[in-house]
């Protein structure tokens, strides 16, 4: 094929009549054109557009069936109520255990705890921890006020909202209020974490935070706290803190008129009798008190 | 051809465009493996294909995806077969005046050498051959359907000519 360029398109339909006659002469064009015109004669399968498409889709929608994934709700519900029944159990089995004394006002409680270290609980108190994780753990979670006479062994901790008290063996302490936090230590260290500090405390030692300014006490010789002999006893003590303390250990309400309850008080009184303990925190500080029922008004001596 | 945002998702679009191209698809497949029904079934395979990944393909390449997507299906799946085809029941010989029965005969065995020698043009030519001898496209389109260059396609058309004048003026 000499004129391979024109042949070609020729084949292209590229040339005119007049130039097709032309590649005719110059070249023996039989066999191809033959070819050219018989090979155009050839058939293809003939498809039905319409029908294909129809397949085609049905096929489609077949195939993506399985795409769609419904969750299998058998499948579901039971992985769902096992999981239920592990959670459940396992909540009753870690957190149920926690065993809780509590005292009322006026109330005043001792018991053993399961390693028979005991704790007094003083009125309107209460103290929580998880038997079941007592002896791997000694912690309990105390508001109010208890003494603790630990028996030694692990650390043991108390915690309250203004900190941690943790010991190994000792007696001690521990009185958290409103605004007040304060950890005596009768016997053996104990450690007292409140915001981050630790402050050990040997014996005749106390901790003392009062509206969340940390104080310097000095040190006492008793052996244990005067409450357990039913008296309370305060070292410079606001007076807000002792009329709170009056009202736990007697069923009062106790209203102050014209007087500065950030006065400090020293001194003691009685848990057994309503009148002396009156008294007894009243007419050091020069004031008077009255009864209107359970409610106590004090006020300034000679005011009334 | 059609607006950029055209796009074959649109089932609208995706009918007409299947309408319109299914038949040289299957003509395609079908000079590559011989047999009909393998045709269609690579042909509807590269459809499902595009439909399936209608919002990655321009619409203006679609027609090249769908043929490279048959070539490539066809790789994969069908063994080659010899393409014997058919010519159509009354085709008209190339002298339509000439009924003396020798040149009938003559013709006719032309045309079974000219079967036997398209079957023996390897798969690149005889599509490149077949799509502009039956299908009537020309050297461009076949390029952009294939994706390949003008001048590839012409180089394939050529060889197979010649290949086709040599055996036939051989046998």
């Amino acid at each position: 094929m000499k004129k391979e360029k024109e042949i070609l398109k020729w084949l292209n339909n590229d040339l005119s009549s007049k130039e097709i006659e032309d590649l005719k002469q110059s070249e023996d064009l039989q066999t191809l054109e033959k070819i050219a015109h018989y090979a155009s004669q050839l058939e293809t399968p003939k498809v039905d557009a319409q029908t294909a498409l129809e397949k085609l889709k049905a096929r489609n929608h077949s195939k993506k069936k399985p795409k769609v994934r419904t969750i299998n709700f058998k499948i579901f519900y039971r992985v769902a109520a096992v999981l239920v029944l592990v959670l459940s159990s396992g909540y009753f089995f870690f957190y149920s255990n926690n065993t809780s004394f509590e005292t009322q006002i006026a109330q005043r409680k001792t018991f053993t705890l399961p390693d028979n270290s005991e704790v007094v609980l003083n009125a309107a108190s209460k103290i929580s921890f998880n038997e079941k994780k007592w002896a791997n753990k000694r912690t309990l979670t105390l508001k109010g006020e208890a003494y603790f006479k630990v028996k030694k062994g692990q650390t043991f901790s108390v915690k309250t909202t203004d900190g941690i008290v943790t010991v190994l063996g000792t007696q001690f302490n521990v009185k958290e209020r409103k605004n007040y936090f304060e950890v005596h230590c009768y016997e053996g260290l104990v450690s007292v974490t409140h915001n981050n500090k630790t402050t050990k405390l040997p014996p005749g030692k106390t901790f003392r935070v009062i509206n969340g300014k940390v104080e310097n006490i000095e040190d006492f010789y008793a052996t244990n706290p005067s409450w357990i002999q039913q008296e309370s006893s305060f070292n410079k003590i606001p007076l807000d803190q002792v009329i709170a303390e009056l009202e736990r250990q007697y069923d009062l309400k106790i209203k102050v008129d014209g007087i500065d309850t950030s006065k400090l008080f020293t001194g003691s009184f009685t848990h057994a009798d309503k009148e002396i303990a009156l008294q007894a925190v009243t007419i050091p500080l020069k004031l008077s008190y009255k009864i209107e029922g359970k409610n106590i008004i004090f006020y300034n001596y000679g005011a009334q | 051809m059609s607006d950029d945002e055209t796009t074959l998702c649109d089932e609208n679009h995706f009918r007409d465009f299947y309408l319109k191209q299914v038949q040289s698809a299957s003509n395609f497949a079908y000079y590559k493996c011989g047999d009909g029904e393998a045709a269609l079934d690579l042909v509807q395979d590269a459809f499902t294909k595009i439909w399936e990944n209608c919002s990655k393909i321009d619409f203006n390449k679609a027609k090249t995806y769908l043929f490279t997507s048959i070539t490539n299906l066809f790789l994969n799946t069908i063994k080659h077969q010899k393409v014997v085809l058919q010519y159509a029941k009354d085709a008209p010989n190339l002298d339509t005046n000439n009924q003396s029965p020798e040149y009938l005969l003559e013709e006719e065995e032309f045309k079974q050498k000219l079967t036997k020698a398209i079957a023996s043009l390897s798969e690149t030519q005889r599509e490149v051959f077949l799509l502009n001898r039956i299908d009537g496209k020309k050297y461009r389109e076949i390029a952009d359907l294939l994706g390949i260059s003008q001048k590839t396609v012409e180089k394939r058309m050529s060889a197979a000519l010649q290949i086709l004048k040599a055996q036939i003026e051989n046998i």
